[in-house]
């Protein structure tokens, strides 16, 4: 059996390198930027209630949800009525089954706290289902 | 008297790809240094949340460092100087307290004393809602 014998002589293969590097360079500094600059930022959006709550109209029966974050034993807790707890998702546990969401929650925040707590505990009131959360400074509150 | 005649020249070419190249990188560039001025007005590591909301546009960004240091516009100010920057800011919004979006950066290993400062502050010239910026995880 004769195979084919024909075999086309080709030429140099002539690849344009300008446009490739033009598109690589493009890809890179796309890269680049991406991922190291630009962080995804978002919002809390919370109220300030500097007063004592007892000073407002009572919307309800029921007692307000309020969310103490505070210094305890060498850490730092979240204190709702007489329950303490140290993360965020317990706090969620706790905040679910509260029925007056409508009423809002009230973050009381302790002087020497980071700052990452009283943040989580207004997450933890959102994902819980308060509509409004109101962060209430601990100082201005006593 | 006659005029000297222009020689006909052929049809002009002129080459696109480089200035497309070029106008690519000038956009990418001017598109990402925009982003970064707004998003990063000081370089904070913000508390690791979802958040509610997307990132809108504020009318002032208080920037809390992590020394407890505020920051408004890139510049470090004290307490008396915040309260001045919002009366000025009070003033462009005709005075109306609810037409100013204010937003609070705090690192998130700050110490919650000068928020609680600040929040004072913004309370006692009226404004009642506040947003704070959180880094989606």
């Amino acid at each position: 059996m004769r195979l084919t014998s024909h075999k086309r002589v080709r030429g140099p293969l002539d690849l344009p390198m300008t446009s490739m590097i033009d598109v690589v360079f493009l890809l890179l500094i796309f890269f680049m930027t991406t991922t190291s600059v630009v962080r995804t930022e978002r919002e809390l959006d919370s109220g300030i209630q500097v007063q004592k709550q007892s000073a407002g109209k009572k919307a309800s029966d029921w007692e307000p949800a309020i969310v103490d974050v505070l210094p305890a034993g060498g850490t730092f807790v979240f204190r709702v009525g007489g329950r303490e707890v140290v993360t965020a998702d317990e706090l969620i546990e706790i905040l679910r089954p509260f029925p007056n969401k409508a009423d809002g929650a009230f973050v009381r925040v302790h002087d020497d706290v980071p700052f990452d707590l009283p943040a989580a505990a207004i997450q933890a009131c959102k994902t819980a289902g308060f509509t409004a959360v109101s962060y209430v400074p601990f100082t201005a509150s006593r | 008297m006659r005029l000297a005649k222009g020689k006909k020249s052929g049809s002009l070419l002129m080459n696109m790809t480089p200035m497309i190249d070029v106008v690519f990188l000038l956009l990418i560039f001017f598109m990402t240094v925009s982003q970064v001025s707004q998003i990063n007005r000081l370089r904070l590591e913000l508390p690791k949340q979802s958040g509610t909301l997307d990132q809108g546009q504020a009318a002032m960004t208080i920037n809390v460092g992590e020394d407890g240091q505020i920051f408004v516009g890139g510049d470090a100010t004290s307490m008396a100087g915040l309260v001045e920057a919002v009366f000025e800011q009070l003033a462009a919004a005709n005075n109306d307290p609810q037409r100013l979006a204010v937003v609070i950066r705090a690192d998130r290993r700050s110490a919650s004393r000068t928020v609680n400062q600040v929040v004072v502050a913004l309370s006692k010239l009226g404004i009642q809602r506040v947003r704070v910026a959180v880094e989606a995880p």
